[in-house]
């Protein structure tokens, strides 16, 4: 399935030369501890925490508009520790979602408006129902469902949660989407 | 409406917050960039050791016919945490809560000592929360914590030493042991 075009404005985003599209209305604090490996989109309202630890993200994220990623803090005795982030490639994060993982596999898709609670990890191809609520330290493995009632469904060789080629598709739907994200054609005249 | 913010020693308060109206921030306050604070109806205080998250929103908000008032004020005590994309406009807040990521509290709702909201929960009926309640679940059920709260204050110790090498703040800007020699 093809997706139709987004068109952003030239003033609005900023795009470097391994293909990143940023929006110059994000929130990217630390952006020396902020790595995008190449093809990430960001879009506008989104906010990266960088200043409390490092974040990596893989090729061909997309990172939506108004979601939060945050690193994930740990109480200790002696004072606290935020932990770096690492989000893997192709993975989707949906509009308004708050992240506080501390890994996100490859394939991973995150709905809209998803809670991802502090110190969580995502493995590869799971997915997060729009609104789902992740309490701290929950594991989600490979092929599963976080549905938003709260519960896991699915699992390898049970494709009614996720699909059996997830992987795949996941890379066509990000791939297909940062090819779709073109800038406005400018008006002939 | 005119800005007026109070910002004591030893509180960060980055820039890129919005602020509206009369805000009072307590000594030891965090406020992340993004978060948005808006006195409508009368002035907000906020007390000692506050952290309010990216996207959170506190707001005092201005009942239909009302006016501003500058003698109802919103007094928020010490130790609350706002995390990210939590909505407030509960009438009275105290001490030691916890507002999670996403919850939305009503004008209304009067929050006393040692509550946590969780994540996602909309509270919208006026009522009051008992000390030490966690509301939970998808149904919002209300319970007694069973054991307390752990401090924040590792936390505010780590934010105040971090914040201030990525943001530009706004300075504090009243010392009460000046004004009292002014006075």
């Amino acid at each position: 399935m093809e997706i139709a075009d987004t068109y952003y404005s030239k003033d609005e985003y900023v795009e470097t030369a391994s293909g990143n599209k940023v929006s110059r209305h994000t929130v990217l604090c630390g952006s020396q501890n902020i790595v995008l490996n190449g093809k990430v989109i960001v879009q506008s309202g989104a906010i990266i925490r960088g200043d409390l630890a490092n974040v990596r993200a893989g090729r061909y994220c997309v990172i939506s508009k108004n979601s939060v990623i945050r690193p994930p803090y740990k109480q200790f005795s002696k004072g606290i520790a935020f932990f770096p982030m690492h989000i893997g490639d192709h993975v989707f994060i949906g509009e308004g979602a708050v992240v506080s993982a501390a890994t996100i596999g490859s394939f991973v898709y995150i709905g809209k408006n998803a809670i991802i609670g502090r110190r969580c990890t995502l493995k590869d191809c799971c997915v997060i129902e729009d609104g789902a609520v992740l309490p701290p330290e929950t594991n989600v493995s490979s092929y599963m469902r976080y549905t938003a009632k709260g519960t896991i469904e699915g699992g390898q060789g049970n494709p009614y949660f996720v699909p059996a080629a997830m992987q795949d598709e996941m890379v066509n739907y990000t791939k297909s989407f940062y090819e779709h994200f073109v800038r406005t054609p400018a008006p002939a005249s | 409406m005119e800005s007026n913010i109070k910002i004591f020693p030893k509180s960060v308060v980055c820039e890129e917050s919005t602020l509206r109206g009369d805000i009072t921030f307590s000594s030891g306050c965090v406020v992340h960039p993004s978060a948005t604070i808006i006195a409508e109806a009368g002035p907000i205080i906020i007390g000692e050791n506050c952290i309010v998250e990216e996207y959170a929103t506190i707001t005092h908000r201005l009942q239909p016919g009302a006016s501003w008032d500058v003698n109802k004020i919103l007094s928020i005590g010490g130790h609350n945490v706002f995390e990210v994309g939590c909505n407030v406009e509960a009438s009275r807040i105290g001490d030691k809560n916890v507002f999670e990521s996403k919850c939305y509290v009503g004008s209304g709702v009067s929050v006393s000592s040692g509550c946590v909201i969780g994540a996602g929960i909309q509270i919208c009926m006026a009522q009051q929360l008992p000390e030490n309640t966690i509301v939970y679940g998808q149904q919002a059920l209300q319970r007694e914590a069973i054991e307390k709260q752990g401090s924040q204050t590792l936390q505010i110790d780590f934010l105040r030493k971090v914040l201030p090498n990525y943001h530009h703040l706004r300075k504090p800007n009243y010392d009460p042991k000046k004004a009292r020699s002014v006075v």
